[in-house]
């Protein structure tokens, strides 16, 4: 019977199709507003992903988020490299300062100073040149996204398309000369600043004059220490913040869920993509259903019990669910990929795709419910009507 | 032990239903006794509203009624409970006024249905499918859709399906009135012809006076009630 079931289905063309637009629309707008929700989000704390190397971020206990920056003072460093259970503990410097570019005009970057001596944590990936180049005079390196668009120098000839900062050009940091000595892949920021690695000195010089300047505190705590414990040494004896790289990362998170109207925005698309697929999806399936009510009923006069019935249905609307959520899933990758190269943020996880299936299960179930119900209270003598 | 065969196929005593309740209730049977025998073609013919549908959708098992008794090869219907739909399933083939075939399948898989709902295997059915249509003349018209047959066609896969499963009760609801004369003798023909035997039983609803010489037996009816059952022999 499931093949009759589904001929049923496929034999009437327009709400066949129509079903599966309804559930393409839904599955297609709730998984891409998610993708881009999801790739926001990812956006805040990338910086944090970014730098693997350290165990522990340190900060001042007013800080709510990575880039709520409250300077320390460079002797706290000393504190917190002489707490039980340090590897090492090294500096890092996180600022927005404004780079003046060739044409005149100026571009807030989010400049990162990394500690001298080793460099810890640096861009995860380098296109062009080598970190260590940093130790050069005037050294930066940019990200690639930021050398390709807003640090883009002005075209060569008039009209013509802006050419990438890459290495050897200048750029001047608040006044400062600066030299372009690699490239370098990053996650990118929430904000899409470019972003500018150098060394912490460097950094300091660059920056506006304050008696504070050390951002942050990066800690790797010796092999087999607990790092929970770890933290709570720290706070206690430094009476500073620390916390776990993926805490600081839950941290920064939740202040955007908790302060921006972020997820309130993406929450209204994902709903409405619910709703309205619901609304089609579960229309079109219910007039299916009125207009073969009476073949169901002859189905039931012919001996096919609810059971036997309410599983055709089942099956009728899984099969459309299916269809539907493969082409919208399948819709929603390929936006994201043919936008890959662009500011658009978007991040498919496999929990968004369990989520955009399990939306799209409800509705067919939704769908299948309304008419199961009619067909459950369907007086099989329907057939006799002419 | 050996099964008791039944000694008629349908047997129903002061049958009384009526639909809606209050000041709008209508009586649509009043009482009615009707036997019909094994081997029998029975005719339920009288006016429109006169409960002919009625009852023979209480005989079906499709319709509950208010009060009386109707055994079916000598099951009690109304007290079947869950295993009606089976029974029906097993024993009942039924024909329509409108055919009632599935506007998406072809011809042999509409007359399949019966059989797919039996549990049966999708070959086997069809191949049975098959050989019921071959009986009644639509073996090159297997694969097309209802949409592509006429109205005389559509009767004869109707009918087809109605038999594949080899039912001991066929119901048929006005089966030649949407026909001409002679592709209504026809029909009639194929249906006496395939649907009787000795252990099974036909009852035909119908205004069609053209086909009353195929009857065995004619019972009119009027006002819930069944006024006359006439003998007659069948041509």
């Amino acid at each position: 019977m499931y093949a009759i079931a589904l001929k049923m289905l496929i034999g009437d063309r327009g709400k066949y199709l129509g079903i599966i637009m309804g559930l393409t629309f839904a599955s297609l707008l709730i998984t891409q507003q998610a993708a881009i929700f999801t790739g926001l989000m990812t956006r805040t704390y990338g910086t944090i992903t970014d730098l693997s190397q350290p165990d522990i971020w340190v900060m001042d206990p007013k800080v709510q988020f990575i880039d709520d920056i409250k300077p320390l003072q460079d002797t706290q460093l000393y504190s917190v490299r002489g707490v039980r259970g340090v590897d090492w503990a090294v500096p890092l410097y996180k600022g927005l300062l404004k780079a003046r570019l060739e044409n005149g005009n100026y571009q807030i970057c989010n400049v990162i100073g990394l500690d001298d001596a080793t460099l810890i944590g640096g861009p995860p990936e380098m296109i062009q040149g080598r970190l260590s180049d940093l130790h050069r005079h005037d050294a930066i390196i940019v990200n690639d996204a930021g050398a390709r668009t807003r640090l883009a120098k002005p075209p060569d000839v008039p009209g013509g398309a802006p050419r990438p900062l890459s290495v050897g050009d200048t750029l001047e940091i608040n006044d400062h000369r600066a030299v372009v000595v690699g490239i370098c892949r990053v996650s990118r920021t929430f904000q899409s600043q470019p972003v500018v690695f150098t060394t912490y000195t460097r950094a300091t010089i660059f920056a506006p004059r304050e008696r504070k300047l050390l951002s942050f505190i990066l800690v790797k705590a010796v092999e087999g220490e607990d790092i929970g414990a770890l933290c709570d040494r720290i706070v206690q004896q430094t009476g500073l913040s620390a916390y776990a790289a993926e805490k600081f990362k839950d941290l920064t998170y939740d202040y955007f869920m908790k302060n921006t109207g972020i997820p309130i925005n993406f929450g209204i698309a994902v709903v409405l993509g619910f709703i309205i697929g619901a609304a089609i999806a579960g229309q079109t399936f219910y007039n299916f259903i009125l207009e073969n009510l009476r073949y169901f009923g002859t189905l039931k006069a012919m001996g096919a019990g609810n059971a036997m019935l309410l599983r055709m249905i089942l099956l009728q609307s899984l099969v459309v669910g299916a269809i539907g959520y493969g082409l919208g899933v399948g819709g929603a990758s390929a936006f994201g990929h043919l936008l890959g190269g662009t500011e658009l943020s978007f991040r498919l996880t496999r929990e968004l795709l369990m989520l955009s299936g399990g939306a799209i299960i409800l509705i067919c179930l939704l769908s299948a419910l309304i008419g199961i119900r009619k067909i459950m209270r369907l007086e099989p003598a329907i057939v006799f009507k002419s | 032990m050996e099964e008791k065969k039944p000694t008629s196929a349908v047997f129903c005593r002061g049958i009384v239903k009526s639909y809606a309740t209050g000041p709008s209730k209508v009586m649509a049977l009043r009482g009615v006794d009707l036997d019909v025998s094994m081997g029998e073609l029975l005719l339920l013919v009288g006016p429109s509203g006169c409960g002919k549908t009625t009852l023979i959708s209480v005989i079906a098992g499709i319709l509950d009624l208010d009060e009386g008794q109707c055994r079916v090869f000598d099951h009690d219907m109304s007290a079947m409970g869950a295993g009606k739909t089976k029974f029906r399933g097993q024993n009942l083939g039924f024909v329509f006024q409108s055919y009632n075939l599935l506007p998406t399948l072809t011809a042999v898989e509409n007359v399949a249905v019966p059989l797919l709902i039996l549990g049966r295997s999708q070959k086997q059915s069809f191949a049975l499918a098959a050989q019921l249509l071959e009986k009644v003349g639509l073996q090159d018209r297997a694969l097309a859709r209802p949409s592509e047959l006429s109205g005389g066609q559509q009767q004869r896969v109707a009918i087809a399906r109605a038999l594949v499963h080899q039912p001991r009760l066929v119901v048929c609801d006005e089966p030649t009135s949407a026909l001409d004369a002679e592709t209504g003798q026809r029909v009639m023909k194929i249906l006496r012809q395939t649907a009787l035997s000795e252990n099974r039983a036909l009852i035909i609803v119908t205004h069609d006076s053209r086909i009353f010489n195929f009857a065995d037996r004619i019972a009119r009816m009027d006002d819930g009630r069944i006024t006359t059952v006439e003998s007659q022999i069948a041509h």
